[in-house]
C-alpha cells in the first residue's frame, strides 16, 4: 500500500509540474463552457432549445467530464515518454511489485483527473445549483469510476503504442471518437431520434448509448436539471467501462512494459 | 545431467574458494529478435567484491546488468542474485538491488532534490535519514547548489552526477553500476570513484559495466572481459595482464655492447619470452610477472660485467588484455558492433 502511495506521489508531483499546460487545458474549459456554450445557446434550433432548456446548463456537465477526461488520459502521455526515453527501466528497478506499480499509476491517473476537475464541477454547481450531499456522494464516485477507467484506457494505449506519433494518433481517435459520439455536446435522446431517422449511422447511437462519457454527463445532468432521469445504466456503463480498463491497463502495464 | 548440474548451481551458494557467491548466471541469454544481446552468461560474483564488467557499446554489459536487476526478462537460462531466482522471486531481488544507470533516468520535470528525496523514500530510507543523506551526497557530488534546479536544464555530467548520487543514498546490498563516469570532467570521475569504494567498504557488492579499461582496472577486484554478448574470460586484473604471454616489457640500456653469453643466459629464464636487440647496448625484454624477473635481470648483468645505465619497466594494460582475447582494440570492437 505505501508503494502505491509513493507511486501515486510521484505522478501527482510530476502532473502539477506542468503548470502551464494545466493553465492552458483549464482556460480551453473555460472558454468552452462561458463562450462556446453562451453563443450555442443563442444558436440551437427552438425545436434542441425545447429539449435541453439551456445549452449553457446542458454543457456545463458536459464540459466538466471533458475536463476530466483530458486530464485522466495525460498519465498515458507521461508513460508513453518515459517508455520512449526508457526512464520505465529505472521505475521497474525499484523495490516494488510490478502490480503495486500498474496499481499506483492506474489510480495516479484516475486521481489527477479527479483534482483536475474539482474546479470545473463546482463551476457548473455555481451555475446549475448544488446537488444534495447524497446526490453528490454519487456524482464523485460515478466520476472517478469514470476517471480510472480513462485512467486504464489511456495507460493501454500508451504501452500497447510503440512511438509517441503512433500514442498521439490513436489518442487523437480515442478523443474524438468518445467525445463526439457521446451526449456531451448534444442530448442523448436527440442522438436517438437521429439514428431512428436514418440521420446517424447505427453503431454511432449504439456507442453514444454505452458511452461513459455520456453515462457520467448525464448522471450529473439528472441530478442538477433533473433530465435525463437517473437510471441504474448510467452506473452499471460507469463500473463496466471501469472495470475492463482497469483491469487491462493493470495487466498491459505489467506485462508489455518489461519487453521494451 | 544438464538439468541436474543446473538444479545444483542454483542452490550453490558456495565456491570452491568459499567465497559466498552473491550472484550466479545460469546460462543467462537475452535475444532480441535476430540478435543475441547476451549470450548463454555464467558468471560468478562474490559478495563484497567489485566486479567490473567490461566490453564495448553493445557487447552485452548493460543488457546483463537489466536483466540481474530484473527489469527485462532473459529469453532462456536464469541467475541467481542474492539468493534469489531472478524469474521466479523479481520482487524480492528488487528489495536487494540499485541501479545507477547508464544514461540517467531523471524526469526533466523534477529538480535534483526532488528526484534523489523521492528514490530513497521508496527505497524504505525514514524521513530524516533520508534528508540527512540527500543532503549528504548532494554535497559530496557537487550538487547541493543546483539541488532545486530544474533537471532538464542540467548539464549531461550534472545528471550524471545526480543518477550516481541515487545509488550513493540508497546503499544497496548490491549495487549495479553502468558506465558511473561518462561525461564526468576528471576531478568529479576521482570524487566519485572513491564513492564507489566506500560504498563497497560499507557492505555493497558492486557490479560496475564499463568501456573504460583504466576505470575497470583501478577499482574492479575481478574483470569479466564481454563481446558481442559472450564473456570472454574473468579473473583479477592482474592474473588477466600475466595471462599475455610476454605481456611485461623490460628496456634496459647498458654501459656497453652485451655478449652471446649474457644473452644465452637471459633468454634461459623461464618467464623471458622474447629478447630484441634495438642498439648494440638496447634491449627489449618481452616477459611475464616483470616485478619477479626484473631483479635477477639486474643480478645477471651486474655478475657478467655489464653496467647498466637505465632500466624501463612497463606492464600491460586491460586494453592489451582485450586486444589479446578479442584481436581487436575496444574502439575496433566498438565499430564492428555497430555495423552489425
Amino acid at each position: 500500500m505505501k508503494a502505491i502511495l509513493h507511486i501515486i506521489e510521484h505522478d501527482f508531483r510530476n502532473f502539477f509540474r506542468y503548470k502551464w499546460w494545466l493553465a492552458g487545458l483549464i482556460s480551453m474549459n473555460l472558454a468552452d463552457l462561458l463562450i462556446m456554450a453562451v453563443v450555442y445557446n443563442q444558436m440551437v434550433s427552438p425545436e434542441i432549445a425545447e429539449l435541453t432548456k439551456s445549452y449553457f446548463n446542458f454543457f456545463a456537465p458536459g464540459v466538466t467530464v471533458v475536463g476530466l477526461f483530458a486530464s485522466a488520459f495525460m498519465i498515458g502521455r507521461e508513460i508513453n515518454m518515459e517508455v520512449r526515453r526508457q526512464i520505465h527501466h529505472y521505475m521497474l528497478s525499484l523495490p516494488i511489485t510490478r502490480l503495486e506499480l500498474a496499481v499506483g499509476r492506474l489510480f495516479a491517473g484516475g486521481l489527477r483527473g479527479m483534482m483536475y476537475m474539482s474546479p470545473l464541477l463546482l463551476t457548473t454547481f455555481l451555475f446549475l445549483g448544488f446537488p444534495s450531499l447524497p446526490q453528490l456522494l454519487v456524482i464523485l464516485g460515478a466520476l472517478l469510476l469514470l476517471a480510472t477507467g480513462i485512467s486504464g484506457l489511456s495507460i493501454a494505449t500508451a504501452v500497447s503504442t510503440t512511438s509517441f506519433e503512433k500514442f498521439v494518433t490513436a489518442r487523437g481517435l480515442v478523443y474524438y471518437v468518445l467525445f463526439f459520439c457521446s451526449s456531451i455536446f448534444y442530448p442523448l435522446s436527440l442522438i436517438q431520434t437521429l439514428g431512428r431517422e436514418g440521420v446517424m449511422p447505427q453503431p454511432l447511437v449504439v456507442l453514444a448509448e454505452f458511452n461513459p462519457l455520456s453515462s457520467g454527463a448525464d448522471l450529473i445532468r439528472s441530478f442538477l436539471l433533473g433530465d435525463p432521469p437517473f437510471t441504474l445504466n448510467m452506473v452499471r456503463n460507469l463500473v463496466v467501462f471501469s472495470v475492463i480498463f482497469a483491469t487491462t491497463a493493470t495487466f498491459a502495464y505489467m506485462k508489455i512494459i518489461e519487453r521494451r | 545431467m544438464r538439468p541436474f548440474i543446473i538444479f545444483v548451481l542454483k542452490n550453490l551458494q558456495i565456491n570452491e574458494g568459499m567465497l559466498v557467491s552473491i550472484i550466479r548466471t545460469i546460462d543467462l541469454t537475452k535475444r532480441f529478435e535476430n540478435l543475441v544481446a547476451v549470450d548463454r552468461l555464467n558468471l560468478s560474483i562474490e559478495d563484497g567484491e567489485i566486479f567490473g564488467l567490461l566490453g564495448p557499446n553493445g557487447a552485452g554489459k548493460t543488457t546483463a546488468v537489466l536483466m540481474l536487476s530484473t527489469v527485462i526478462k532473459p529469453t532462456n537460462g536464469t541467475a541467481i542474485v542474492g539468493g534469489y531466482d531472478i524469474r521466479k522471486d523479481p520482487n524480492d531481488v528488487r528489495k536487494l538491488i540499485g541501479i545507477c544507470f547508464q544514461e540517467p533516468k531523471l524526469l526533466w520535470v523534477g529538480t535534483p532534490w526532488d528526484v534523489l528525496n523521492w528514490h530513497a523514500k521508496v527505497c524504505g530510507l525514514s524521513t530524516q535519514e533520508r534528508k540527512r543523506r540527500v543532503k549528504q551526497v548532494l554535497e559530496d557530488v557537487n550538487m547541493w547548489d543546483y539541488r532545486r534546479k530544474k533537471v532538464h536544464g542540467l548539464s549531461g555530467g550534472m545528471k550524471k552526477r545526480v543518477e550516481v548520487a541515487k545509488i550513493l543514498i540508497q546503499r544497496p546490498k548490491i549495487a549495479f553500476i553502468d558506465e558511473p563516469t561518462a561525461q564526468i570532467d576528471v576531478v568529479g570521475k576521482h570524487k566519485i570513484w572513491n564513492m564507489i569504494r566506500k560504498l563497497r567498504d560499507e557492505g555493497s557488492t558492486i557490479i560496475l559495466a564499463t568501456n573504460e579499461l583504466f576505470e575497470a582496472d583501478l577499482l574492479s577486484d575481478r574483470v569479466g572481459i564481454m563481446h558481442k554478448g559472450k564473456m570472454l574470460v574473468c579473473d583479477t586484473p592482474k592474473t588477466l595482464k600475466d595471462s599475455i604471454l610476454g605481456g611485461d616489457i623490460v628496456d634496459v640500456h647498458l654501459e656497453k655492447e652485451v655478449n652471446g653469453n649474457a644473452m644465452k643466459e637471459l633468454k634461459s629464464f623461464r618467464e623471458v619470452v622474447d629478447v630484441v636487440i634495438l642498439k648494440p647496448n638496447d634491449l627489449r625484454i618481452h616477459l611475464n610477472k616483470v616485478e619477479e624477473v626484473v631483479p635477477k635481470i639486474v643480478n645477471l648483468f651486474l655478475k657478467n660485467g655489464f653496467p647498466i645505465s637505465s632500466i624501463r619497466m612497463s606492464e600491460p594494460s586491460l586494453d592489451d588484455v582485450f586486444v589479446h582475447y578479442t584481436g581487436l582494440t575496444i574502439e575496433e570492437a566498438e565499430q564492428e558492433i555497430t555495423s552489425r
